[in-house]
């Protein structure tokens, strides 16, 4: 039960949070509206038919208004439509946002069991390994995604060509119908993941590692394996499975990053192309809805962390 | 910078982490290299950086020693003149999240307990926005502004630098030595100068070392997506985004480009490893 309110509580300050979000994201690209007539109506249009257009968009009202008609729309699913092609904001989110936690969940995949193994054994071991994979994560976490995706373009792509340049996905088509188009995405962003997931999970383990409790098990003579899967994990998980949460802010920016260098049809693409287009109401529709992901992530981490924390109570 | 990386150290014990005690003369020797050619680049570029001189995708010879790009411009003066806007633009976010992080931590640590929480608790919402969507929505309200980018970078960054710098002044704050200076009377202001700046000084330096690293990272990715000042300016991270598609023509347009970034990102980011291992030696 008190989990259960627990996540009650941390659900409402999301959504709390979420308004709050979206607020400011509908304030940093509503409040100048200038472009976004110039965008539709054409740079040389006459007065009278940018009045017209800034009517048809609804841009005569004032923000506040815009902002509550917005949100009253959003409540029931509908963000309104975008100022190219009028698409509704609602369907692209639908379409392409599975794309993007595909890639998500094969990065996950990827990265979840490599930065435990790195991790136990870094953290664990310490000494020169440690050293070079520290040294080797923070060398790695400084580059920009996008670079590390050109190197990789450059030798898997170009070098070898093992693997297409660009993720493109037949028409009506999933990522899944070309799964050769995924691997360079997905290498991409776990490279980057892997990075971060290792240092917290090193941390982790080195502090749990401390404990009197895991003291008490090696000097029982529980060693190798046993130790690191039976007492330092279960021990480990809960502190790295919420720092690594709080990162979710990072991969988010690093994911609409590499779907952009590889042409992937994802959301992080789509918004990328409302932004360069000045397509508004598309860039609200898909920021906020990113901040969502982001704040269930994060709810999701709490909670789980704090299930790992109860389980490790009651092993005690 | 790096004449306080590579001051002389004689306190430390030589041991297992001896080595990393080395002053790092490759590391500094490469970001100044690095910096020199980014912000010194644009006076040695050979042709303009921006007209057209010759076919589309080239291969390097004696004219164009790197080259042409995409649309058969000199890869050679586009490399020398990419850099500045980049390190201008990232210095200067970091200097307004250094700014925006120093004051706002400082006073969130020196007002009540409760305000300051919920100063915290306010820039905490803030730092759940991803910096890079923080940057796009920036872009999306104020079209091809480099100064958009800067804002956004520093407010991308300062979050994490308040809280930083408010721990880092609580602590000072609840330290014996304020206490008695409190007792007998110093003004506020007197604590701010005398007791607080200079004891937050080192973990300001390391802060702002780590926001710099982020800056670099934010200003090269908004390039890359052709944020900020937008059309013909070379710009590093632009020039990985149009050369990348013909890459199975011609490497050197997104690979030398490429390469710098590399170097600038991970000399610096080294460096700002290696002072946050000093000052933390230092004042633990």
């Amino acid at each position: 039960m008190r989990v259960i309110a627990f996540a009650g509580r941390r659900l409402a300050g999301a959504a709390v949070l979420l308004v709050l979000l979206s607020g400011v994201i509908f304030a940093a690209t509503a409040v100048l509206p200038g472009d976004a007539v110039s965008a539709v109506a054409g740079v040389d249009a006459s007065e009278a038919q940018r009045a017209d257009v800034r009517a048809g968009l609804g841009l005569d009202r004032s923000a506040a208004e815009r902002y509550a008609s917005w949100v009253a729309g959003a409540v029931r699913g509908d963000l309104g439509n975008g100022f190219v092609g009028d698409r509704p904001v609602t369907e692209v989110v639908a379409t392409r946002l599975p794309n993007s936690l595909l890639l998500a969940g094969l990065t996950l995949a990827v990265t979840v069991p490599l930065a435990t193994l790195l991790g136990l054994w870094t953290g664990l071991r310490g000494g020169g390994a440690d050293r070079l994979v520290a040294t080797g994560a923070q060398v790695i976490a400084a580059i920009p995604e996008f670079v590390i995706a050109a190197l990789l373009v450059a030798v898997l792509a170009v070098g070898l060509e093992v693997f297409p340049r660009v993720s493109l996905v037949p028409l009506g088509g999933t990522p899944l119908d070309v799964p050769r188009a995924l691997v360079l995405p997905v290498l991409t962003l776990s490279a980057v993941g892997l990075t971060v997931a290792t240092r917290l999970l090193r941390v982790s383990v080195a502090d749990a590692a401390a404990t009197p409790y895991c003291e008490a098990a090696r000097l029982n003579g529980v060693r190798g394996t046993r130790l690191a899967a039976r007492h330092i994990l279960p021990n480990a998980a809960g502190p790295a499975v919420q720092a690594l949460t709080l990162t979710t802010g990072a991969l988010v920016g690093s994911a609409v990053v590499v779907e952009n260098v590889f042409d992937y049809p994802g959301i992080g693409r789509e918004l990328q192309l409302a932004v360069a287009a000045r397509d508004i109401p598309m860039v609200q529709g898909i920021a906020t809805t990113l901040v969502a992901v982001m704040l269930a992530v994060l709810l999701l981490g709490d909670i789980c962390a704090r299930a790992l924390g109860a389980r490790e109570r009651h092993g005690r | 910078m790096t004449t306080v990386l590579t001051a002389p150290r004689r306190d430390r014990p030589a041991g297992l982490r001896a080595p990393r005690h080395r002053p790092p003369l490759l590391i500094g020797t490469g970001t100044l290299l690095v910096l020199l050619l980014a912000l010194l680049g644009p006076w040695a570029a050979p042709h303009s950086p921006t007209a057209q001189l010759a076919a589309p995708f080239q291969r390097p010879d004696g004219h164009f020693l790197l080259g042409t790009d995409v649309l058969g411009r000199d890869v050679t003066s586009r490399v020398l003149s990419g850099g500045r806007t980049i390190v201008l633009t990232a210095l200067a976010g970091t200097a307004v999240a250094g700014a925006v992080g120093m004051t706002a931590g400082v006073l969130a640590a020196m007002v009540s307990r409760r305000l300051g929480d919920l100063m915290v608790r306010c820039v905490d919402a803030l730092a759940a926005l991803p910096a890079l969507l923080i940057v796009l929505v920036l872009a999306a309200g104020f079209p091809g502004s480099d100064t958009a980018v800067v804002a956004a970078v520093g407010l991308a960054t300062a979050p994490f630098s308040t809280r930083v710098l408010r721990a880092a002044a609580d602590t000072v704050l609840t330290s014996g030595y304020v206490e008695a200076a409190v007792a007998r009377g110093d003004t506020r202001r007197a604590v701010l100068r005398h007791d607080v700046l200079p004891n937050i000084a080192g973990p300001a330096l390391v802060d702002t070392a780590l926001r710099l690293v982020a800056s670099l990272h934010l200003t090269a990715t908004a390039g890359f997506l052709g944020l900020g000042q937008g059309g013909a300016a070379p710009d590093w991270g632009r020039m990985v985004n149009e050369n990348v598609p013909g890459a199975t023509l011609a490497a050197t347009p997104f690979l030398a480009p490429a390469l710098l970034l590399v170097l600038l990102s991970v000399c610096v980011g080294l460096l700002a490893g290696r002072l946050a291992d000093m000052v933390g030696r230092g004042t633990a």
